[in-house]
């Protein structure tokens, strides 16, 4: 899934607000509200059988108006295409329903997948090429008005416009991808006329056909997309819609300035908490802020905790520079994010052929020096670690397997990886990355890594380039002069298909590594194509295979989110699917 | 600002020499550099800042020999043997613990470099790039306007056009501009890459500095090349190149000096904008860039920036107040 404003490939250049300054302490790391907890057990979670409405908050109080305050603006809130983790997030919890939905699990302190507008999970064939859901009775649109079975067929078919050249470019293509006759339809709002054979409505029952086994439709079911739409969505412009959709959850809209991001959300009379298992509809209001200019602003804002404040909450990490002041305050939510920061060593590249020099790169790699000139804040918003699948994921290893044995963090060895290298014979393999020269920050770490590699017997070649783009654009670029690309991935459900295809299959868009085995590509194919529930070991056992076998990458670390909200805020909790807060959850204190 | 030109006065040589043959005066002239000294001398504020601008002169000349003698070293990683992995800063020093003798002024945040280092280093910088950018821009300026204001036609036209140009381009924009390019010519060597910032830096701060002056001198020699003496020189048959060197130069020492005495505080400042807003130097120490970094910690560590900013401040103000005493004693009109 997108970050909030960044593109799926995250360089972790362009995670300013993650790496910008270093700091803090963990001395006072008491105060917050829950510590990070490694392995969390995630959405691996399905409850079918959840009964609407949602089980009451103990204590929770009605009314009152949240403000959410941020700094990196919202994108499209077309739910068709909302595909970065706020906007998701916010129409998911607060307007648009959809097939399935997470809600928060406060025993097992994760999120869980339960039904949404479908009275389950959906119901699949036995090769999970066909997805039935049974669609609830007495759901209404925002005027009053019945919605149908024909508004739950437009939503789920203008899915399929989600491509570079469709109605929607920023949209994510799984139904494009997935559905039955998906790729040769450019979807109903470019091509009228075009039709599949994806979508077929039975009574209540809903039935979606695929190309190829899809075990993962219940969490594509979550998405705002797969979603109703009303007549009116396709009679408008897609923008002027996209400004204010219908809403069918508790709030809708009142008001948006995509300009300045601000958006008002009030309730909606004919959302019925009897047909909903997953939302509350605690505060009466929600106003979003959330294109502040300064960071550092609106974490002393927080911690100050004056007035408005109280009742306002961010989702942006906090900054480091206010790290100690904000775990001092205890008003900080923190979590997973599943997201794994990669450095990719290039295996098309002759010198990264042998895996021997690959380990020996990791063997060299000083981690504590690099982190601490870039101003990361381990153990808050980066967590060092060994594996590809990040925290929370299900099937993920534990104990962790270490192929390099030095747990992802510490200087490096370099004698060790000297002996490696000279046992390979080669000396002075030229490591070749890119990085920000205007980011001072960055001209630190490169320093760091410089210094570190030439002392193992490395030929460290840093490359300059002007800004955090010109860096994007270097690392994503496959023919770029660079052998070590620094990038992020984060997943869009909590599942290891989320995670190896895309980035490690010879086909995967986000494989930088241009790791192309055809055993791997096969396994992954095999892993897919099984039942979802028994899939998370097989995952965390090719998880283990790619690094010990190949070492693709070194992994660098996984972020986590440190999230700050004023004193009146009750029950934030961290939402490790989307990295966001639960919004449907919270209350305020009168 | 321009003096009048000399009448009895002796200064000039071409004056001295006649002088002499012809007769011996009582009167003991002094040339205007001469009493604009004397008034300096005796001007407090002058003196107090020039024993500043000494003193800065002196640390970036003596920056190796200062940091050795304090035993602390430039960059010298890695951090993490200095640095405390929990809070980021130093083990010892502020802003956590108490003064120290081995770092002065503390240890960066994450990287560990000693900051008296960095700031006796960066006093180097500063200084170099303001002086080296300041004396290109003058003589360019000279030359230009020395070319523009003698050379009647096409010449002066063509000069007043690029002089225009150059002033009608605007400085950040084109500083802004330079960067990426010469990252990407020097992008894959990093030690080629400091060089070329260094030069390009310079170079922007030249070309966007020199064009007042030039525009100064050439009003100026409007007015000198009528004058009799000039004329003179040209009935003669002096080489145009010694008119304007010999005859002219010394007439403009004042404007040329006090530009000087101005523009270099102001490239001080310009260097330090620059490293802050990223397009300056990264590869080598600069007040500008330690302004950059440490300005989000203000609250924990405020020495850091500190540092920095008072160099920069007692820099730049003993320059300006220095160039100002300059102007007021070259100034024949002002009487203190």
């Amino acid at each position: 899934m997108h970050l909030r404003r960044l593109t799926v490939a995250v360089s972790v250049a362009a995670l300013g607000i993650v790496a910008a300054c270093g700091g803090g302490s963990d001395d006072s790391g008491d105060g917050g509200d829950g510590e990070f907890v490694e392995g969390g057990g995630a959405g691996a979670l399905w409850n079918e059988n959840a009964e609407a409405p949602a089980p009451e908050i103990e204590g929770a109080q009605t009314g009152g108006t949240v403000d959410v305050w941020g700094t990196s603006g919202l994108q499209s809130m077309h739910p068709t295409e909302a595909y970065f983790t706020n906007t998701t997030s916010i129409l998911s919890n607060l307007v648009t329903r959809s097939l399935t939905q997470y809600r928060w699990n406060d025993e097992a302190g994760a999120m869980e997948l339960v039904p949404d507008l479908a009275t389950d999970l959906g119901r699949p064939n036995e090769d999970f090429t066909e997805w039935t859901f049974t669609i609830r009775e007495g759901i209404k649109w925002q005027d009053g008005r019945d919605m149908t079975m024909d508004d739950m067929v437009r939503g789920i078919e203008a899915s399929i416009d989600n491509h570079a050249d469709g109605a929607f470019p920023n949209g994510a293509q799984y139904s494009r991808t997935y559905f039955k006759g998906g790729e040769d339809w450019a979807g109903p709002y470019t091509e009228p006329n075009g039709g599949c054979d994806c979508v077929s409505v039975n009574g209540q029952d809903i039935t979606i056909t695929m190309a190829r086994p899809f075990p993962d439709m219940p969490y594509w079911g979550s998405f705002p997309a797969m979603g109703p739409l009303p007549e009116e969505a396709e009679s408008e412009d897609v923008a002027a819609y996209g400004l204010s959709p219908w809403s069918t959850g508790p709030y809708k809209f009142e008001s948006f300035d995509p300009g300045t991001s601000q958006l008002v959300l009030v309730r909606n009379e004919f959302w019925d908490p009897d047909t909903d298992p997953g939302r509350h509809a605690y505060p009466d209001r929600w106003e979003f802020d959330v294109d502040r200019g300064d960071p550092t602003v609106v974490d002393r804002t927080f911690i100050e905790d004056q007035g408005d404040t109280q009742t306002a909450l961010t989702y942006d990490n906090v900054q480091q520079s206010a790290r100690e002041d904000a775990e001092a305050s205890g008003r900080l939510t923190t979590g997973p994010v599943p997201c794994t920061i990669f450095w990719y060593m290039d295996t098309r590249k002759p010198e990264w052929e042998n895996i021997d020099v690959r380990k020996a790169l990791g063997t060299a790699w000083n981690f504590d020096d690099y982190r601490l000139a870039t101003g990361l804040s381990m153990g808050l918003t980066a967590i060092p670690g060994t594996m590809i699948l990040p925290p929370g994921l299900p099937g993920r290893k534990d104990p962790p397997f270490d192929v390099i044995g030095n747990g992802g963090s510490g200087t490096g060895d370099p004698d060790k990886a000297r002996q490696m290298l000279e046992a390979a014979g080669a000396l002075d393999t030229p490591v070749i990355f890119a990085f920000d020269a205007s980011d001072p920050t960055q001209v630190d770490g490169k320093n760091t890594i410089v210094q570190a590699l030439e002392e193992a017997g490395f030929d460290p070649q840093p490359r300059a380039v002007a800004n955090a783009d010109k860096e994007d654009e270097m690392t994503q670029d496959p023919d770029a002069p660079v052998n070590l690309r620094h990038l992020g991935w984060c997943s869009d459900w909590p599942s290891g298909s989320s995670w190896f295809s895309p980035v490690f299959s010879s086909e995967g868009s986000s494989n930088y590594s241009y790791l192309s085995v055809p055993e791997v590509d096969q396994k992954i194919l095999d892993i897919e194509s099984k039942d979802a529930n028994a899939q998370p070991p097989l995952w965390g056992d090719l998880d283990e295979e790619i690094m010990t076998d190949y070492y693709p990458v070194i992994v660098d670390y996984y972020t986590a989110n440190a999230m700050l909200h004023g004193s009146k805020i009750m029950n934030m909790e961290n939402d490790e699917i989307r990295g966001m807060p639960t919004f449907a959850d919270i209350w305020i204190q009168q | 600002m321009a003096l009048p030109p000399l009448e009895a006065d002796e200064s000039l040589q071409h004056v001295d020499e006649v002088a002499q043959t012809t007769s011996e005066t009582a009167i003991h002239g002094r040339s205007p550099t001469r009493i604009a000294m004397e008034r300096l001398r005796k001007d407090k504020v002058a003196v107090i800042c020039a024993g500043v601008i000494l003193f800065f002169i002196l640390v970036a000349i003596f920056a190796p020999l200062i940091t050795r003698a304090f035993g602390v070293e430039l960059r010298s990683y890695p951090g993490s043997e200095i640095i405390d992995i929990n809070t980021t800063y130093g083990k010892v020093g502020p802003p956590d613990h108490g003064f120290t003798w081995d770092h002065p002024l503390g240890v960066e945040k994450g990287t560990g470099n000693d900051l008296l280092a960095e700031w006796v280093y960066g006093c180097r910088t500063s200084l170099l790039v303001a002086t080296i950018s300041t004396t290109l821009s003058t003589l360019i300026g000279i030359v230009v306007g020395l070319l523009a204001g003698f050379s009647r036609g096409w010449l002066d036209r063509g000069l007043t056009f690029v002089i225009d140009v150059f002033l009608s381009f605007p400085f950040i924009l084109g500083a802004l501009m330079l960067a990426p390019i010469i990252y990407s010519h020097f992008a894959a060597d990093a030690e080629k890459l400091g060089q070329a910032q260094f030069w390009a830096l310079i170079g922007v701060l030249t070309i966007f500095t020199w064009m007042p002056l030039a525009r100064l001198i050439r009003g100026e020699v409007f007015s000198l090349r009528e004058r009799e003496f000039i004329q003179a020189a040209r009935v003669i048959g002096v080489p145009t190149r010694r008119i304007l060197f010999r005859e002219l130069l010394p007439n403009l020492i004042a404007p040329i000096v006090i530009f000087y005495s101005l523009v270099l505080p102001a490239l001080v400042t310009a260097e330090a904008g620059l490293a802050y807003l990223g397009i300056g130097l990264t590869e080598r120490p600069s007040w500008g860039q330690t302004v950059n970094k440490s300005v989000q910690f203000f609250e924990e560590f405020p020495l850091w920036l500190w540092a920095p900013v008072l160099g920069i401040i007692a820099l730049v103000l003993a320059l300006n107040l220095l160039g100002d005493s300059i102007r007021d004693a070259f100034d024949p009109k002002t009487r203190r």
